[in-house]
């Protein structure tokens, strides 16, 4: 106390000529030493210490060498499991927009975010470091963002502003019409670019001839000027005229509406969508809307009235899509038939699965693992189950780099459980953010106590 | 101790095979319908494709391993060994329907099967034309050719639909096959009615109508006149503009739509017959309560009607006239020849509301007619044949025919009976309900029943163990016998 109370008096004067920026714990060493690892990347590890340096996993092992001055943290003996953090594909409570419908391509999640002070811990709390929002309504109300949730209060700057397109799928009439005029303006815009770049290239090539010919012309005359003809007098005039017309030297293509771009990119497949689904006959209609049209796309699928997705899992394997599911166990329409929706994906060979909660809600959030739980104990894999909360939920919003499987290499990013994740009784105890703790139960506990 | 004993020691509940009962009908006389008959009138993209019949043959002899083994993406389906109830041609017993691609391609009592065709074994079953219902809601969401883009193949009424033996419904003036799993082929076309107000009650909208339609007239008359005149070579003038009519009446008159009334009483179905007098064209009537009265009249002007057995009015004694509903309305109209088709009460499926009464019991409402004195094969034809002729669409449905849509039902027993269950509703030559797999009736006298050699078997197991017991008894047979009759007693089921 005295010690740090000593160094702020001196900090002090120093602050007030030049702000100090916070220090990176460049060089320090944490080693936790953990009784269980879930990498997500093969099976769980057993007494394993992970030894950390400048926010990267250097050392990873069951006998490793501490350096001195190390700080360790042994959780072996408690039971702690490490895995990493969850994702969350849908934060959409986050958002408070107009739930419109019809096509509003131009709005970004992100600006109609609406974040109260602590918005972070209830996401910390879980173990979620990483979330996706995307706008409301249905259609295709926009494009989706993604924040990092890094503890730290205030409005935050997004992770990505700007990632899929979001396009919600209905099995009716309007919904499709929707969809189909959606590409219809896109493919006009094309159309008008390409006829523009067409015009525009004559327009220069023909140009850039009159010019050649100019220049003939003038050396012509200097020839004959040479050989003692006098010169035309309007040349110079015409020179004039030809430089103002002259079009622009590169490309400039015509300016498309805020929310004809991002369809144009779609349709281009320079932009993901992402593809909402109700029921499995949205998924027909779907390909029928689709027919021969190759698309980029990731599927997120949403019980509606009728929980009937079973009946195209074979189908949706077969593409090879990314496809998010609900951990949820639900009945067959009418009927006390149940039906384990995710793990009949994963049966039938949907291998990039993400396993969502099983509602768009915090409350959702909060029974996401007893969902997951529930889902594995009917049949689920445990490590599907894992790697679709975190991994593969990581790479759909592109930060499959920040959330990566716990190894050698991989950076420091992880959640410390009291138990085993999928058990609903385990709480978060550390979220550790490239080696920084960004959330410490034990440690806000105190503060609330106090 | 004899067989029979034997046998019902066994199997006490086992399933009785087809109905014996009274209520099957006086079966026409069955024409034998052979193979080669069949194949001479074929659809011609069908018959292109055939394969010759010497292939057939040499492709059966090369599977001789499993000649019967089934390609699940065969584009042949074969329903095989049931009573197949053409309503074209009589009944054909324990027959087999070729289906390729959506078509019937062949029906009769020997036909080859080409190889890796899909089966459905109909041994002891009946076989119906996929019911048609002329007006549903709720079945397939969305109306006219809406439905293409609104229809949920996976819907609960879909299932239900298909359970209850429907196999294409008319909504909104849409007509859509319930084609459960796929989108491909569910909109079949739109129904072309016109709705038409001329009912007693509204004598303003009467009036208007005949206005409408007396314009309508002197306008074909005036074309005609003016296409006379061209055609003699005659001094012809401006063709005449169909100016200031009625949207879709001129198509009435030139039988291009099919006008739509709804009447029940007697004096609102005359004055219909007089309109269709005066003005000839399609008609078709929903109601018809009292068109028994009536029925000569309404034969007379080709009109055709959806009527209600089920639906009851009382007779009014202040009239000097007949009135109220009869029983025996079906079976007149039938001796009139007039074309009609059978709704229930409700035209949707309920899972609540009035049992037996809703479009999952569609034969239900046609054995009341039945009841009444129609012959069963009218009936079946009211809900078949003549519904897609009110529909505008017998070109493709209706029939178990060569070339039509193989649009098919297999039954448990007679259509008409209250415990038949459709065990197969086949759709555009795809199985597209399965009693045994769908969720809904599967429990209820289940299908699976044993084959001859488990028959065998068990009979063989039960003797066995009746000697073994016998010889312990010493020979004390009484016992035995004993045994024998308490377990027929407590055998549970059973019809």
């Amino acid at each position: 106390m005295i010690l740090s109370s000593l160094l702020l008096f001196a900090a002090q004067p120093l602050q007030a000529e030049a702000p100090e920026p916070t220090r990176e714990p460049t060089g320090r060493v944490t080693v936790y030493r953990l009784g269980q690892v879930e990498t997500l990347e093969g099976d769980a590890q057993k007494n394993v210490s992970l030894l950390v340096r400048d926010g990267v996993i250097e050392r990873m092992g069951q006998a490793l060498i501490i350096p001195d001055h190390a700080e360790v943290i042994d959780l072996r003996r408690s039971g702690q499991v490490a895995t990493p953090p969850l994702v969350l594909t849908h934060a959409n409570w986050l958002i408070e927009g107009r739930r419109s419908g019809g096509r509003n391509s131009q709005f970004l999640a992100v600006d109609s975010l609406w974040l109260e002070a602590d918005w972070e811990q209830d996401l910390l709390e879980e173990g979620v470091l990483l979330v996706g929002v995307d706008p409301p309504g249905s259609g295709l109300p926009g494009r989706t963002s993604v924040l990092e949730v890094d503890g730290q209060t205030g409005q935050p700057e997004p992770l990505v502003a700007d990632l899929h397109l979001k396009v919600t799928m209905a099995t009716s009439s309007s919904a499709k019409k929707l969809v189909r005029d959606a590409w219809k303006a896109a493919e006009d815009a094309i159309a008008k670019e390409e006829k523009a770049e067409k015009d525009w290239k004559k327009a220069r090539e023909e140009w850039e001839a009159k010019q050649k010919e100019k220049e003939e012309a003038a050396k012509k005359e200097e020839e004959d000027k040479k050989d003692g003809n006098t010169a035309a007098q309007d040349g110079g005039k015409d020179k004039k005229e030809q430089e103002e017309k002259a079009p622009p030297e590169t490309f400039e293509p015509p300016k498309m509406k805020s929310d004809v771009t991002p369809l144009v990119e779609w349709v281009r497949q320079e932009r993901v969508g992402q593809l909402w689904l109700r029921s499995a006959s949205d998924w027909l209609h779907w390909q029928d809307l689709l027919g021969e049209r190759e698309l980029s796309y990731e599927i997120v699928l949403r019980h509606g009235r009728s929980q009937n997705f079973g009946e195209v899992a074979s189908v949706l394997a077969t593409t090879g899509l990314r496809v998010e599911v609900p951990a949820v166990i639900s009945f067959l329409p009418f009927t006390r038939v149940r039906a384990n929706l995710p793990a009949e994906l994963a049966a039938a060979g949907v291998e990039k699965l993400i396993l969502a909660p099983p509602n768009d809600s915090l409350s959702g959030v909060r029974s996401w693992r007893l969902g997951a739980a529930r889902v594995v104990a009917e049949g689920l894999d445990r490590q599907v189950a894992l790697r679709g909360m975190s991994l593969e939920a990581a790479a759909s919003l592109g930060q499959e780099e920040l959330i990566a499987p716990l190894k050698t290499g991989s950076p420091a990013t992880f959640v410390i459980w009291s138990g085993d994740p999928l058990d609903p009784m385990s709480e978060v105890d550390l979220v550790v953010s490239a080696g920084k703790v960004v959330y410490d139960r034990a440690k806000k506990e105190k503060e609330e106590a106090r | 101790m004899n067989l029979l004993s034997l046998l019902l020691l066994v199997f006490p509940a086992a399933p009785v095979a087809p109905l014996d009962s009274p209520f099957l009908w006086q079966e026409p006389p069955v024409e034998e319908v052979v193979e080669e008959e069949v194949a001479e009138e074929p659809v011609e993209e069908v018959t292109e494709q055939e394969p010759a019949e010497d292939e057939v043959e040499e492709v059966v002899e090369e599977e001789e391993e499993d000649p019967n083994a089934e390609d699940p993406n065969s584009p042949y389906l074969a329903i095989i060994g049931g009573d197949i109830h053409t309503v074209s041609d009589g009944l054909i017993r324990k027959g087999t329907i070729l289906c390729k691609e959506g078509r019937i391609l062949k029906v009769g009592r020997r036909v080859k099967l080409p190889k890796g065709a899909r089966r459905v074994d109909a041994t002891g079953m009946q076989v119906y034309p996929g019911l048609i219902a002329v007006r549903t809601n709720g079945i397939v969401s969305g109306r006219g050719t809406n439905i293409a883009d609104d229809f949920d193949p996976f819907g609960l009424n879909v299932d239900l639909g298909l359970a209850g033996g429907l196999t294409t419904v008319e909504s909104g003036n849409g007509i859509a096959k319930l084609t459960r799993g796929t989108l491909d082929g569910t909109l079949l076309g739109t129904t072309g009615w016109i709705n038409l107000n001329y009912s007693s009650t509204s004598p303003g909208s009467r009036r208007q109508v005949r206005a409408e339609f007396s314009k309508v007239r002197d306008f074909l008359r005036e074309r005609r006149a003016w296409e006379t005149a061209k055609a003699m070579g005659e001094e012809e003038g401006e063709e005449p503009e169909a100016k200031g009519l009625k949207s879709g009446y001129l198509e009435l008159l030139e039988g291009k739509a099919i006008a739509r009334f709804n009447a029940n009483g007697l004096k609102d179905l005359l004055s219909i017959c007089d309109l269709l007098d005066e003005y000839p064209m399609q008609s078709v009537i929903f109601g018809g309560q009292e068109a028994w009265a009536c029925a000569g009249r309404l034969g007379r002007v080709g009109a055709r009607l959806v009527i209600t057995p089920r639906a009851k009015s009382w007779a009014d004694d202040s009239l000097n006239r007949p009135s109220g509903w009869s029983i025996e309305n079906a079976k007149i109209l039938w001796e009139h020849g007039v074309t009609f088709s059978i709704l229930p009460q409700q035209t949707f499926i309920s899972t609540g509301g009035l049992a037996g009464r809703d479009l999952l019991n569609l034969p239900m409402e046609a054995a009341f007619a039945i009841r009444g004195g129609l012959p069963q094969q009218a009936a079946l034809q009211a809900l078949t044949l003549d519904a897609a002729k009110i529909l505008g669409m017998d070109d493709r449905l209706g029939t178990i025919e060569v070339g039509k849509d193989a649009d098919i039902i297999i039954c448990d027993g007679d259509l008409f009976h209250y415990r038949t269950f459709v065990e197969w509703s086949v759709v555009n030559g795809r199985v597209a309900y399965d009693k045994a797999k769908a969720p809904y009736f599967a429990h209820i006298r289940p299908r699976e029943v044993p084959s001859m050699d488990e028959l065998v078997e068990e009979i063989q197991r039960a003797a066995d163990a009746l000697e073994e017991e016998a010889g312990n008894a010493e020979g004390d047979v009484e016992t035995v016998e004993e045994e024998v009759s308490t377990a027929e007693i407590d055998a549970p089921g059973g019809f």
